[in-house]
């Protein structure tokens, strides 16, 4: 009997990677962009899903994969703003989304029936970035309440996003939210990704996260690449 | 953080690629785990040790090699670990720019017998 070294090299996310890939193919083949968003519990990723789909309607249909680790609160709320359509992925307790989650909730939407599909994520900022769930751009929601000491506590989330929202600007001031801070940390992480910084609550400030995502929809319908 | 769903993957791909080296049994995997990658050394042990009994990596060795988050920084052109604060760099204190966020966890190899 010999002890032989074999060299793998392989991310312990490649099952997850592959089960993404196969969900962006299906978004891709029917015309959908797909969002992930992540941020803390109480960011505000349900208020902003609930602003986005009032904000696009008339111009672009959008579905949502609440993912929570129970209830259907989420579901309800987005469906009432107008949502064409909504599923609930019950983690139970689980503390992220995997790719093949949410490719078993996909069977039960009809992906010919929207423009954009937002999906919430748990909320946690640690655990759902390093599962690809298949996404075309990933969305960090940040609330000014949490502190400006996010992007330094939890950097993969906003080295990993395409864009990144920073909620409840309307208590910036209240909160001792140092901007210079959280700016220098984002930018040392992310020196490109887009940050728009609104309130969900007063719906101030979204305009930019809304022509953001109608620039990703337009270069999606022209058969363009999003990237 | 999600030690138990990490472990199901990490045996389906150990498993893998010791069956295909022909290997009777794994002595050692050898993991790259990035030290802001929010992985606990124990919860993954024990998670480890819960999922294989039954497979060819049953009773093998854990060995976990920590990477650190690393920046560069154009100032002093080099790279720096940055501490839990923020992102500047210890000599000069500007903020460079991320090179490896930390938070890889890879299976680098495996020692089996065959």
């Amino acid at each position: 009997m010999t002890v032989q070294r074999v060299k793998v090299v392989r991310s312990l996310f490649h099952a997850n990677d592959r089960a993404a890939e196969a969900i962006r193919a299906r978004c891709d083949a029917a015309g959908v962009v797909a969002v992930n968003l992540l941020a803390g519990p109480g960011a505000g990723k349900t208020s902003l899903i609930t602003r986005t789909i009032a904000a696009l309607a008339g111009t672009a249909r959008v579905g949502v994969v609440e993912g929570d680790i129970a209830g259907s609160v989420d579901t309800e709320r987005v469906l009432a703003a107008g949502a064409v359509d909504a599923v609930q992925v019950n983690t139970g307790g689980g503390c992220h989304l995997e790719a093949g989650m949410l490719a078993r909730a996909l069977e039960e939407l009809d992906l010919g029936a929207f423009d954009l599909l937002m999906v919430e994520n748990v909320g946690n900022l640690i655990c759902p970035t390093h599962w690809d769930l298949g996404e075309h751009a990933r969305v960090c929601l940040v609330s000014a309440a949490e502190g400006d000491d996010k992007p330094v506590k939890y950097p993969d989330v906003f080295a990993r996003s395409d864009a990144i929202v920073l909620n409840k600007i309307d208590l910036i001031d209240l909160v001792d939210f140092d901007r210079a801070r959280f700016y220098e940390a984002v930018r040392a992480l992310n020196p490109d990704a887009p940050v728009f910084e609104g309130s969900c609550r007063t719906g101030a400030g979204l305009g930019g996260w809304v022509d953001w995502l109608r620039a990703r929809l337009a270069s999606r319908v022209a058969g363009g690449e999003v990237g | 953080m999600h030690e138990l769903a990490l472990s199901a993957y990490l045996l389906e791909s150990v498993e893998e690629h010791a069956r295909e080296a022909g290997a009777l049994s794994v002595v050692t995997i050898n993991l790259v785990v990035g030290e802001r990658s929010c992985v606990e050394d124990e919860a993954l042990r024990f998670c480890f040790e819960l999922l294989s009994p039954g497979t060819l990596a049953e009773g093998a060795q854990l060995v976990l090699w920590r990477v650190p988050m690393r920046f560069w920084c154009n100032t002093c052109a080099a790279a720096y670990t940055p501490d839990s604060e923020s992102f500047r760099c210890p000599r000069c204190g500007t903020v460079g720019g991320v090179v490896d966020d930390g938070t890889d966890v890879l299976i680098e190899s495996l020692e089996i017998e065959t």
